[in-house]
């Protein structure tokens, strides 16, 4: 039996009735066990300290100490120092130096933005629109929050409609809503708050169940195609032979249609000029969402690998995988909304819409106690607002040969009216174009 | 050709890598239904190490003097980053099914369902939105292996081998693959590889020879967990521009199909992964795919509904499975918390 004590094991198995020394044994192994418990817990927690430190680390980079909102909103962000220049100055204001999040003295946020599909911070769409909300608050010391509704690129309509009714319970005095998804949604919204101001980015009046017309909407859309026409007719003028278009929201998007067919028709008229014939692959596929995807990412360098020279990122977050796709092949890109130079060496210059000057345009309305000149009515911002165009700064001006003369000339031509470029897309895929091989996908 | 192979490569790389650690755990008797959520906290690890060293700077001046032998060093140091809190992360699984005798697919799960919940918590904290990106520039101009790092111009060709195996290729890719050949080296011809497999087999004759279960079972989930999370941001690397959304596109059960589908043996595995990885691409790309170089898209002038591409990596899947899995042999004691006192 003198095995017995070195390998417990044998007696639990030997006999029943050794009670003893399974007891003793189960002791054992239950020390033995807390100990490990012990140094596991130790280990987990020091883990979670270190992950908390990390983030608290990269936490500190973005946010910014919270500016006392009620009295000094307008001060440079606190990071630079002393906040006794309160100098309002929109111009050289940077959008990217005012916090994302602020915190009012009194709890009520004043502007609101309720953000469409994709990221807040997707340097396109979202983010452009928002600029326009803090440079706006910024410059006139009121408080702003941002409402991102629930379930991300999943969200329905009670999703957006819950975080407009969050915006307005946290004291919105105008709620600034981007995208034309948000339009069931902003119809419940602005029938049961008749009082609030709703400021619809790239959208359209709307009118409730019984049909009268919600007069404290005010649709602002853009006219994309301007926007497209200039940058397709840049590209083909600029040299490149093989273009592409990738649009978000699966064809359904109005804005991202008139984008593509003034990208087309520009590329077709700059062909024209110079008796040239150019192909493009024109492609609504894995941009339902509006989000990245490692599918975009491979279709798009599909495309690159067999010479295509300069694709159109036509959506939010898309930017992304289309960008990774060009800086792989050496490709180009053309950005969207708002200047994406600064993004990738890639972009090449973009198709812009001056979100940012819409949305302080269209907010200054609702304090100058002129907002029933646009509630209730569509407006639709093109060349003549000044409202879009490509940038053409030095920095983000990438063409080698088409020049901002020629770009300004062309400008001018949209502005008098003797080029008008067509906004009815349904026409694409009807036209004949005489100098594009469109390689609809 | 060279497109076809390139692509294929960056989808069934982290396939192949993080199949081969649901192995070891297998192996060794654990199931290990948390390598989706493993490869979402190591990508979101990884990606903020990235994040975390551009902000300070570290490699800035090295990127600006193009030295892309040091970002090739970064990119290493984010890998063992990575694999090192996937393996952290996955002792809550050994701990659980090791220690506690939790039942293991409920463990598993529960990992899977924290990973992205935490991470996208995280993410919100940090970057104010849904998505942790490179603090700056992308992916490729960053971690890219390039042919003008060897002196070639832009319309310079290094060949068929050159152009397809070095030029727009990760070295994580590389890296993986030499990984693989090593960990499959380990497990099937050391003794180290010998005492893990026996005790997913019978742990009760390996404990009654003097290995210790508890041991090689927690080094088998070790080893499992730094596996996927690298694969996890090997993945974010190479397919969503280095950027961490708290979501794998549900690589983590692929690769599980996967290892199911190659029976818990590397060679099986690495084919499969390639099969899937080769209809993943066709189907993403197949409109741009000229299999012998003649300007003919066979693929796209076929006719064929773009729906049907989309779906062919699940039906291949789907058939191969019907016909292999009669063959398939898990390892006898997965799944059975080891209990020194049972017989």
């Amino acid at each position: 039996m003198l095995y017995n004590e070195t390998d417990p094991r044998a007696v639990s198995a030997h006999s029943d009735q050794s009670g003893d020394f399974r007891c003793n044994y189960v002791k054992g192994r239950s020390i033995t066990l807390k100990k490990f418990k012990k140094i596991t817990a130790l280990l987990l927690a020091l883990a979670l300290c270190l992950g908390l430190a990390a983030c608290s680390g990269g936490g500190s980079t973005t946010s910014t100490p919270t500016p006392d909102a009620g009295t000094e909103a307008s001060a440079a962000p606190s990071d630079t120092g002393s906040t006794e220049g309160t100098e309002t100055n929109t111009e050289t204001t940077n959008p990217d130096d005012i916090p994302d999040s602020m915190t009012s003295s009194d709890g009520k946020y004043q502007v609101a933005f309720v953000t469409d599909v994709g990221q807040l911070k997707d340097k396109s769409f979202n983010q452009g629109t928002f600029d326009g909300v803090k440079l706006y608050a910024n410059a006139n010391g009121l408080s702003y929050k941002y409402y991102q509704p629930a379930n991300g690129s999943e969200a329905t309509d009670d999703d957006r409609y819950d975080a407009m009714k969050a915006a307005v319970d946290g004291g919105a005095e105008v709620v600034v809503c981007a995208g034309y998804l948000q339009e069931a949604a902003l119809k419940r919204a602005a029938s049961e708050f008749p009082d609030i101001p709703f400021i619809f980015i790239d959208g359209y009046p709307i009118s409730d169940d019984a049909g009268n017309v919600l007069t404290n909407v005010a649709g602002i859309s853009f006219k994309e195609e301007q926007a497209g026409y200039f940058a397709g007719y840049a590209a083909v003028k600029d040299g490149f032979t093989k273009l592409g278009f990738s649009g978000g929201g699966g064809g359904t998007n109005d804005a991202c249609c008139r984008f593509g067919y003034g990208y087309v028709q520009g590329a077709n008229a700059a062909a024209a000029e110079l008796g040239t014939t150019v192909d493009m692959n024109y492609s609504w596929q894995y941009g339902a969402s509006f989000s990245a995807s490692a599918e975009l990412q491979t279709m798009i360098s599909g495309w690159y690998a067999n010479g295509t020279e300069i694709v159109f990122a036509c959506g939010g977050s898309m930017f992304q995988s289309i960008s990774a796709a060009a800086s792989a092949n050496s490709g180009y890109v053309i950005g969207v909304d708002v200047d994406q130079s600064s993004e990738s060496d890639s972009v090449i210059t973009s198709a812009m819409k001056e979100l940012a000057s819409a949305v302080q345009w269209a907010v200054g309305h609702v304090y100058d106690d002129t907002f029933d000149e646009i509630g209730g009515v569509g407006t639709s911002l093109g060349v003549a607002d000044d409202a879009v165009g490509l940038p053409t700064a030095d920095e983000s001006w990438r063409f080698e040969t088409f020049t901002v003369e020629e770009y300004e000339e062309l400008y001018q031509q949209v502005l008098d009216g003797t080029l008008v470029v067509d906004n009815d897309f349904s026409k694409l895929e009807t036209t004949e174009w005489s100098n594009v091989n469109l390689n609809i996908i | 050709m060279t497109f076809l192979i390139q692509q294929t490569l960056i989808y069934a790389v982290p396939l192949m890598i993080v199949a081969l650690a649901g192995v070891f755990a297998e192996r060794s008797g654990i199931i290990n239904l948390a390598l989706e959520g493993i490869m979402i906290f190591g990508a979101f690890i990884g990606v903020l190490f990235v994040n975390l060293v551009q902000q300070a700077g570290v490699f800035s001046a090295a990127k600006d003097a193009n030295d892309w032998v040091a970002l090739q060093g970064f990119m290493i140091l984010a890998m063992a980053v990575s694999a090192l809190m996937g393996a952290v992360f996955s002792l809550l699984l050994s701990f659980a099914a090791v220690n506690l005798r939790a039942d293991q697919t409920i463990g598993g799960t529960a990992l899977n369902l924290l990973a992205p919940a935490l991470v996208l918590f995280l993410i919100r904290i940090i970057a104010n939105q849904n998505a942790l990106q490179m603090a700056e520039g992308d992916a490729a101009s960053w971690f890219m292996i390039k042919k003008s790092f060897f002196g070639y111009g832009r319309s310079d060709s290094m060949g068929f081998f050159g152009d397809t195996f070095i030029d727009k290729t990760y070295l994580a890719t590389y890296i993986c693959i030499l990984l693989f050949v090593i960990l499959s080296i380990l497990l099937y011809k050391t003794r180290f590889g010998l005492r893990l497999r026996s005790c997913g087999e019978n742990p009760q004759a390996s404990d009654s020879l003097g290995i210790n279960v508890y041991k090689m079972r927690y080094a088998g989930t070790t080893i499992s967990g730094a596996l996927a999370g690298m694969g996890g941001f090997v993945y974010a690397l190479t397919t969503a521009n280095c950027a961490a959304t708290g979501d794998v596109a549900g690589f983590g059960f692929l690769a599980l199909a996967v290892m199911i589908f190659g029976n818990w043996n590397p060679l099986n595995i690495a084919g499969a992964s390639l099969l899937f990885g080769l209809f993943k691409c066709i189907a993403a790309s197949y409109s741009s795919i000229d299999i012998n170089g003649d300007g003919v898209f066979l693929l796209a002038e076929a006719g064929i509904s773009p729906h049907l591409y989309r779906m062919l990596p699940y039906l291949i899947t789907l058939i191969v499975l019907a016909f292999t899995s009669k063959k398939s042999r898990a390892p006898k004691a997965e799944g059975i918390p080891y209990d020194k006192g049972q017989r």
